[in-house]
């Protein structure tokens, strides 16, 4: 089979890992970890636009690299081929091998904050508090850069998700560094890629994947399948 | 139409204190600077943010200079035996830690004559179901910004039910992810698209 990808910048290393090892030929379109910030109608019209755009005389099938996303993925479809997506809130449950296994993690430990090596080293934030100081002035800007960065108070851990594609330990050590400058606990945990396999494999059972027919539209569940195929559209 | 309001507007802390502070001398009553100045003030933020002239940072630094206002009409207000629009109990549902966007909605709704109880981030059904007997609250706002979490605002609304406060307290949800279709299946009286459609949705739920 041919597949085209398309996926989260964020999923770069483990998304290429999967395609060099996939039995087809995939071929991956990457887009900004940015849409992760637009969220919701923004990044699904953008997804749209690149799913759209793939030609459909030269793939059997559109995978996608994302997960629910905040709803970012809601209302999607695809108009000529099928789209397959794996069922996930986010990224973090992709890098963690299954939803179940993050749900269980979320619910242990509340507060944590997680990283990758994409979420290391892609989409560098923006130097936002220099912005906000240079719009709303030194008082203002320093009062929306606390409140911004409020939610970060409710944080007290940090958790890397090593996936062994590292070439060293250098991102683990990142990530041990911002969590010690932060003051929150450390903890590695081991990353598992067989989502990943799985969805440029072809091996897309019904449990952990959704397949939306050409014409249906991705919809939210909020229940254990995540995601649903539904209705048939123009 | 009024230093205090233009503060306001302009999210300028120091000048709303300044401007609500002369009038409060000059003989002002409290109320009158509420429902006058503050509440329109906040109802134009709100209208700005809907046409997108106004965003997020104009709607947190307005709600500062509102407080900053607040701060000294509100002891004023209490010993004026002044009604609130409403009394509300706020917060992130369970698991949820986020809270900018609850902040806002509660920084509105204050704004807009409403006694708030803010319960802050990953509160349990139960806290809500607690807060909203000790406050006789009428009104309950519910936030999640993850889809992960949203199922807790169904766990929470059940609870309320549960405690048979529905009859008390009407209940709306917002947050990014969420929608007026899950508002609707989950049973809730309302949700707000946004913060600034928020004030307008408490005051209907409340009437």
């Amino acid at each position: 089979m041919r597949l085209k990808l398309i996926s989260c910048e964020v999923l770069y290393r483990e998304m290429c890992a999967a395609a060099a090892r996939s039995p087809h030929q995939v071929d991956i379109e990457f887009l900004p970890k940015g849409l992760h910030d637009l969220g919701g109608e923004s990044m699904r019209a953008w997804l749209q636009e690149a799913v759209d755009g793939v030609d459909a005389t030269r793939y059997e099938a559109v995978l996608l690299g994302y997960a629910l996303c905040g709803n970012g993925i809601a209302g999607l479809m695809s108009r000529t081929l099928p789209l397959v997506i794996p069922r996930a809130h986010d990224c973090i449950a992709l890098l963690m091998g299954s939803r179940e296994r993050y749900r269980s993690y979320f619910e242990n430990n509340p507060g944590t904050c997680f990283r990758s090596t994409g979420w290391l080293e892609r989409g560098e934030d923006l130097d936002q508090a220099a912005l906000l100081i240079a719009r709303y002035g030194e008082d203002n800007g320093r009062y929306l850069i606390e409140q911004f960065n409020g939610y970060q108070r409710n944080y007290r851990q940090l958790a890397y998700i090593a996936t062994g594609l590292e070439p060293d330990g250098s991102f683990e050590q990142r990530a041990r560094e911002e969590a010690a400058r932060r003051g929150w606990q450390f903890e590695t945990i081991h990353g598992d890629l067989r989502l990943f396999e799985r969805l440029v494999a072809g091996d897309w059972d019904e449990s952990d994947f959704l397949v939306v027919p050409p014409g249906w539209r991705v919809k939210p569940t909020y229940d254990g399948g995540i995601i649903k195929r539904e209705g048939r559209g123009p | 139409m009024s230093e205090l309001y233009d503060a306001i507007l302009n999210g300028n802390a120091p000048a709303a204190a300044e401007a609500a502070r002369q009038a409060l001398e000059g003989g002002a009553a409290a109320l009158e600077l509420v429902q006058s100045h503050m509440v329109p003030a906040m109802d134009e933020v709100g209208r700005r943010f809907e046409c997108e002239d106004y965003f997020v940072p104009e709607l947190l630094l307005a709600a500062r200079a509102m407080k900053a206002a607040l701060a000294l009409i509100r002891p004023l207000l209490a010993s004026s035996g002044a009604e609130a629009a409403g009394r509300v109990v706020i917060g992130t549902v369970k698991g949820d830690l986020h809270d900018i966007g609850k902040n806002i909605v509660a920084s509105m709704l204050e704004g807009g004559g409403f006694e708030i109880t803010d319960l802050g981030a990953d509160v349990a059904p139960e806290k809500f179901v607690d807060a909203v007997r000790a406050n006789r609250a009428n009104l309950v706002c519910l936030s999640a910004l993850l889809t992960v979490t949203m199922p807790s605002m169904k766990t929470t609304i059940e609870a309320l039910s549960a405690a048979g406060l529905r009859g008390q307290a009407k209940i709306m949800v917002g947050g990014a992810p969420v929608t007026q279709r899950y508002a609707d299946e989950i049973g809730a009286d309302g949700y707000g698209e946004n913060a600034a459609v928020a004030v307008a949705l408490a005051r209907k739920l409340c009437a």
